[in-house]
């Protein structure tokens, strides 16, 4: 907690060391059913969270040392692959870093082509969470169904980028490719039916009674301690606090197309869920607006091999929040530093804030209402302060015992 | 009373995607039609390629290695001629080696079906002819 004194959380910590960890399940730190390991230690006064410890690090696999070695251009792949949902987000933030060492100016046209498959990815990363959030509070049909519509947006980058995840679109000076003939009318097609479909989830998430319960109070985070903890993206928004990257920083073609940043209020999941599909609509609006707008003209320009000296830092609205990155260039063909900052580690500490006073049964639907790369859940081990007792259970277990433990609940 | 009004738009739902077929595609009989830019299995021509080792220089994922087929007179110099081996096991169709490839030798085909019992067989070799 950040308005803690050093002494009081060293008293915390003895006080957690009081309860033998005796019983207490060692979790190796690589565990194979995990996409990312993230490992949060719960410990519990009977249902109730009251203290929450996560601990990073165990998948660090020195992609920032990697990329001194590698040229500037292997570095975009490199990057991409940190995640597999905002691969472009990487991409852009990356290759726009570079570009601003010279400055380099992009042609217009890629400018637009960049943001229009950043906003696809929004939405499908978006529409991904909203199905895992389902899936989590035991609302399956959801996901299923979300996961359907889903696909629609991810056939629309393929066919502008050759790839659904990993687009290896962006390159320096622009993007590598031209947007496919007819695009405009397939995208329009695509994206009023995604917008149909949004409409529609956001009626459901609202009324519909198995997510209401599950997700409304829940998790719920206060704008005073949103200020404190500087959480990024929908997680700062959903508070009510209206910042976004793209709006304060227009990087791309963003001070042309301009989105309208969506806040909530109430800060808990419920609200989560409502501002990340109105940011899905905002974004069908976007793309649809760039699609008109967009100038023709060449879509790269030659970059050079070498990058000369000079440093320099970008940040961009990736679907999680703000991902940032500083590049320093000694002028050779590879970078000397790379440093960066992805919104899961600015937004973990805020996760645990929004565990705190929960029950066992919320912590799925908690963790995966902050979007982080999902798996966290897998390695949850509980600690009991009554019975002084430890143990481990799985994601799926404990998704199970959510929905058990509101069935039981509702009587 | 608002949650069963509501439940009456889940079930209306249900009902409408319960008369459809289904999304899912019935894999591997149904073949999944591939966007026109879809990068899957790198290919090269053995013809076009002129064993210049820039796209073992590009590649992200090391899968090319220039492999040594034999000598060639240039003027009075004798000169080692290579050709691109590919591991392509490692390689990540990004497209790179297809973008820097000065002669159009390479090309990312739509076949995304990789899975081997035998990464070997992932090795494309047939490059390694020598100049005629
Ligand atoms: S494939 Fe192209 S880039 Fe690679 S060695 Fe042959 S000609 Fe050169
Ligand atoms: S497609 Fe990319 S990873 Fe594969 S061989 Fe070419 S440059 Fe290397």
């Amino acid at each position: 907690m950040s308005d803690e004194t050093g002494e009081e959380r060293k008293e915390a910590g003895a006080g957690l060391m009081q309860y033998s960890p005796e019983g207490m399940m060692p979790f190796g730190p690589v565990h194979p059913s995990l996409k990312e390991p993230e490992y949060f230690k719960l410990i519990l006064e009977g249902e109730k969270i009251v203290q929450v410890i996560p601990r990073i690090g165990y998948v660090h696999r020195g992609i920032e040392r990697a990329a001194q070695e590698r040229t500037w251009v292997k570095n975009i792949y490199l990057f991409e692959r940190i995640c597999g949902i905002c691969s472009f987000a990487h991409s852009i933030s990356y290759t726009q870093a570079v570009e601003a060492i010279s400055p380099f100016e992009v042609p217009d046209r890629a400018r637009y082509i960049r943001l229009v498959v950043a906003e696809l990815e929004r939405i499908h990363s978006h529409l991904l969470w909203l199905g895992l959030v389902g899936h989590w509070a035991g609302f399956d049909t959801l996901f299923m169904w979300v996961w359907k519509d889903r696909e629609h947006v991810l056939d629309l980058e393929e066919e502008i980028t050759g790839n659904r995840v990993h687009k290896s679109y962006s390159t320096f000076g622009g993007v590598r490719k031209d947007l496919p003939d007819n695009i405009g009318e397939k995208a329009k097609a695509e994206l009023g039916y995604i917008e149909k479909r949004a409409t529609y989830y956001k009626d459901l998430v609202q009324s519909e009674e198995t997510l209401a319960v599950r997700t409304r109070g829940v998790g719920r985070i206060t704008q005073e301690t949103a200020r404190k903890l500087s959480p990024v993206g929908p997680l700062l928004r959903c508070t009510g606090i209206g910042r976004d990257v793209r709006v304060e920083d227009p990087y791309a073609a963003y001070d042309e197309v301009r989105p309208e940043v969506q806040t909530s209020k109430d800060g808990d999941i419920a609200s989560l869920l409502v501002l990340r599909l109105d940011e899905v609509l905002d974004s069908c609006r976007m793309v649809k607006e760039a699609l008109e707008k967009i100038p023709a003209g060449p879509v790269k320009a030659a970059f050079p091999r070498t990058v000369h000296e000079g440093e320099s830092s970008f940040h961009v609205e990736a679907p999680r929040g703000e991902l940032f990155y500083f590049v320093k260039s000694a002028g050779g063909s590879v970078p000397e530093r790379v440093k960066i900052r992805t919104p899961t580690m600015a937004n973990l500490l805020t996760a645990t804030e929004m565990l705190k006073g929960q029950t066992l049964a919320d912590v799925p639907v908690v963790l995966t209402g902050m979007d982080p790369c999902f798996g966290c859940m897998d390695r949850v081990s509980v600690f009991d302060v009554a019975k002084s007792k430890g143990w481990s259970v799985s994601g799926e277990e404990l998704r199970e015992y959510g929905i058990e433990y509101y069935r039981r609940k509702r009587g | 009373m608002v949650a069963r009004k509501k439940l009456g738009g889940a079930l209306g739902e249900m009902f409408k995607t319960a008369m459809q077929r289904p999304v899912t595609e019935s894999y591997p009989f149904g073949r999944k039609v591939v966007a026109e830019r879809f990068r899957g299995r790198l290919d090269i021509d053995p013809v076009k390629c002129t064993g210049c080792s820039i796209c073992e220089i590009v590649c992200p994922a090391g899968v090319i290695t220039m492999v040594p087929v034999g000598m060639k007179t240039i003027g009075s110099r004798q000169v080692e001629v290579k050709r691109p081996s590919f591991e392509l096991y490692t390689c990540i169709s990004c497209g790179q080696c297809v973008d820097d490839c000065r002669f159009g030798a390479l090309t990312l085909t739509h076949d995304f079906e990789l899975a081997v019992f035998h990464k070997e067989s992932l090795v494309m070799k047939k490059a390694l002819v020598v100049d005629k």
